[in-house]
């Protein structure tokens, strides 16, 4: 089915799908069924180990912004960029299950709730990353403010979080689960983020390609002029 | 010379250049009331106005007028390659870091200067009620912004980024900057919402601080010839 | 005259530094957006040396100027100017070079003396307004000290842009085309200002696409072509049409 040479990378993902095909079956059988709100609030199995690994990718483009501007390595960028893409797309999973959750438990889709209006932030901040980079031509260039741009983005996390801590809250805070519920969780949370790895991994794959295919060689400019190298100088 | 000397230079440099014409803070003035204009019509000519919210409107119009500022500023050290010439001079580059971070912010303050008195005309807003926290917590916001802003328009300046993105840029990264102090506004002179006072300036500053040492140190990075 | 207390202590701090060679480079190569600019540049330029820099368009002069200014960091090979690491640009080292590029570096909303003085400032130089005045009537501009650049021409708007750089009377004069786009009299001014410093032991290395004045007003011709350097030889073994041939036409 897969040719033997890439042998490893469809064994993870194979895994990774075995793994989550698990964690359906045991969210549809296995988890208790939430007294007050019913079957919706199953969405907070995928809500919050995609919110977690949110963070990671987060991450990942603060390593690959660190590297880039200390080594200058285009890899290091591909990385930070790969790491923006799935951010910004677990940042979009996070946003949906959280509006589906809100409108299920506080009848809006959408509430200034410190938490919601975090995700939103959060979502901004990587979605423009991926949008300025395009209009800065210079590959060089565009590594490097996006590095920067990587970096400062990191630092403001914490912060957006502590500024969206002076807005009334209404978000459940404290996670209070019997049993069942934490084995269901662990259940989604390691498909969830070997996904989130192998989407990263992929990304990067392709982001360094995309790159390759962009910078044609130098031309070589044959020399037959050989320095004239005289005695004395002036 | 010193990296404090040097920033003085450079920023007294920046604004006799502005006294030159007024070319900046003319287009950032008309720019500010033309956004307080704006907002006023779409939140109703007849009614009582937007009451307090009409300090998170004068803000939202000081930001998007500081944004056109940190550009201008920039882009008089693009003409002629002048920036080539700072860059070769003796001195840290966190002086001229520091240098267009005051000349933006002394801007900035002469944005406020003009069109606050026309939002409190409009809006017919009080601002008798705490005119001095009301200038600590544009000052705070203003520090923090300007120092985001002044590290990308540097980099704005030397990518050939096309002119509206610096404040694509610059906003998500502030936003929390924007939004904790719109929120101090608002408990400020809104007495409904006056519990999130205290807490809130101290993590202004804390924003500033950090804003301030992360765009310094970045700032060597992202300025070249 | 052009010589100041500051260079005259500049002079002396040479002697004690044991004569390190105003360039030294070893190998030195820059790539600009993937695009390798210049490739295993090996030089020595001894202090007081009268260098020009020959080449077709794109041949790497702009770019070895700005390497050599500090402006520029190479991607490979060693550079030291006056015995200091040319990598590690610090303030000691900037203080020594003045770059005239391509573009003038002045502020056009600044009148001349303003500019001078502005960045005689920067340079700490001890009696700013003092030396840019001295300057402008050194370079036949007095007179127009308060005219904003903008209302220069370009001739006069060039020789601002040579004093900027002479401003904090550095021992190596960096200078990219400096006479291109100068009518004769602005020609002839700069050229006995350069002859002055030279003849004032400032290091003077000028790139220019003029074969014959580059071998009247140096002592030395380095040709570059493709980022490569093809000739170095000394001006008087050289005649204009062995230089252009050797450049490759254009040059």
């Amino acid at each position: 089915m897969f040719p033997p040479r890439h042998g490893l990378i469809p064994m993870f993902w194979t895994i990774t799908l075995l793994l989550l095909a698990l964690a359906g079956g045991l969210l549809a059988v296995y988890a208790p069924t939430e007294a007050t709100m019913g079957e919706v609030q199953k969405i907070f199995y995928l809500h919050l180990p995609v919110a977690l690994n949110m963070f990671l990718a987060c991450s990942v483009v603060f390593v690959g912004s660190v590297g880039y501007a200390w080594q200058r390595r285009p890899a290091w960028d591909d990385l930070a960029q790969a790491g923006a893409q799935v951010a910004v797309l677990l940042c979009s999973v996070t946003l949906i299950t959280g509006m589906i959750w809100g409108r299920s438990a506080w009848g809006h889709w959408w509430t200034w709730s410190p938490r919601l209006t975090f995700s939103l932030m959060l979502w901004l901040l990587y979605v423009v990353y991926l949008m300025i980079r395009p209009s800065i031509e210079s590959p060089q260039r565009r590594a490097l403010v996006s590095a920067v741009y990587g970096m400062v983005a990191f630092v403001d996390v914490p912060l957006v979080y502590l500024s969206t801590k002076l807005l009334p809250d209404i978000h459940p805070s404290g996670v209070d689960l019997d049993p069942a519920m934490w084995v269901t969780l662990i259940a989604w949370s390691i498909p969830i983020t070997m996904l989130t790895a192998g989407l990263i991994h992929a990304r990067f794959a392709l982001n360094g390609a995309v790159r390759g295919a962009a910078t044609t060689e130098p031309p070589v400019i044959p020399t037959d002029h050989r320095p004239r190298m005289p005695e004395a100088h002036a | 010379m010193n990296t404090l000397r040097a920033s003085l230079l450079l920023a007294a440099k920046d604004l006799r250049i502005e006294r030159r014409g007024y070319q900046t803070l003319g287009l950032v003035i008309v720019l500010g009331v033309l956004i307080v204009v704006v907002l006023a019509m779409a939140l109703g000519t007849g009614g009582a106005g937007p009451g307090p919210g009409a300090a998170a409107i004068l803000w939202v119009a000081y930001l998007f007028g500081g944004t056109l500022c940190f550009e201008k500023t920039m882009a008089v050290e693009r003409q002629d390659d002048a920036l080539a010439g700072l860059l070769l001079a003796p001195i840290e580059r966190g002086a001229v870091f520091a240098g267009k971070l005051l000349a933006n912010l002394t801007l900035m303050f002469c944005l406020a200067a003009v069109i606050t008195p026309v939002g409190i005309l409009l809006f017919h807003f009080d601002l008798s009620a705490a005119p001095v926290r009301y200038a600590l917590i544009t000052t705070l916001g203003m520090i923090g912004f300007a120092a985001i802003g002044t590290l990308f328009a540097a980099a704005a300046a030397s990518s050939r980024l096309q002119g509206g993105l610096l404040a694509m840029l610059v906003f998500p990264l502030t936003l929390p900057v924007v939004l904790t102090s719109t929120q101090l506004m608002l408990a400020t002179f809104d007495p409904a919402r006056a519990q999130s006072g205290a807490a809130g300036l101290s993590i202004l500053v804390a924003f500033d601080v950090i804003f301030l040492a992360a765009s310094w140190l970045a700032f060597d990075l992202l300025i070249e010839p | 005259m052009l010589i100041s207390a500051q260079q005259a202590e500049f002079t002396a701090e040479r002697a004690a530094a044991g004569a390190a060679p105003a360039v030294s480079a070893d190998g030195l190569g820059c790539t600009i957006d993937g695009r390798r600019v210049l490739s295993g540049i090996s030089l020595e330029i001894p202090v007081g040396a009268a260098v020009s820099l020959l080449g077709a368009n794109g041949a790497g002069k702009s770019t070895l100027l700005r390497l050599l200014s500090t402006l520029v960091a190479p991607t490979d090979g060693r550079l030291r100017l006056f015995g200091f690491d040319g990598s590690r640009a610090t303030a000691a080292l900037r203080a020594r070079i003045g770059l005239v590029g391509h573009q003038s570096m002045l502020y056009r909303d600044l009148s001349l003396l303003e500019n001078l003085e502005f960045f005689g400032k920067l340079y700490g130089v001890p009696a700013p307004r003092e030396r840019a005045m001295h300057l402008i009537t050194r370079l036949g501009l007095a007179g127009r000290e308060h005219d904003p650049v903008r209302a220069l021409s370009r001739g006069m708007t060039q020789r601002v842009a040579v004093a900027r750089a002479l401003v904090h009377s550095p021992p190596l004069l960096l200078a990219d085309e400096p006479f291109s786009g100068l009518d004769a009299s602005s020609a002839a001014a700069l050229e006995e200002l350069f002859e002055a410093l030279r003849s004032g032991g400032t290091t003077i290395i000028m790139a220019s696409h003029d074969v014959a004045q580059s071998l009247r007003l140096s002592r030395r011709i380095i040709a570059l072509r493709a980022g490569r350097v093809v000739l170095d030889a000394p001006s008087c073994s050289l005649d204009a049409e062995e230089v252009l041939e050797t450049t490759g036409g254009g040059g």
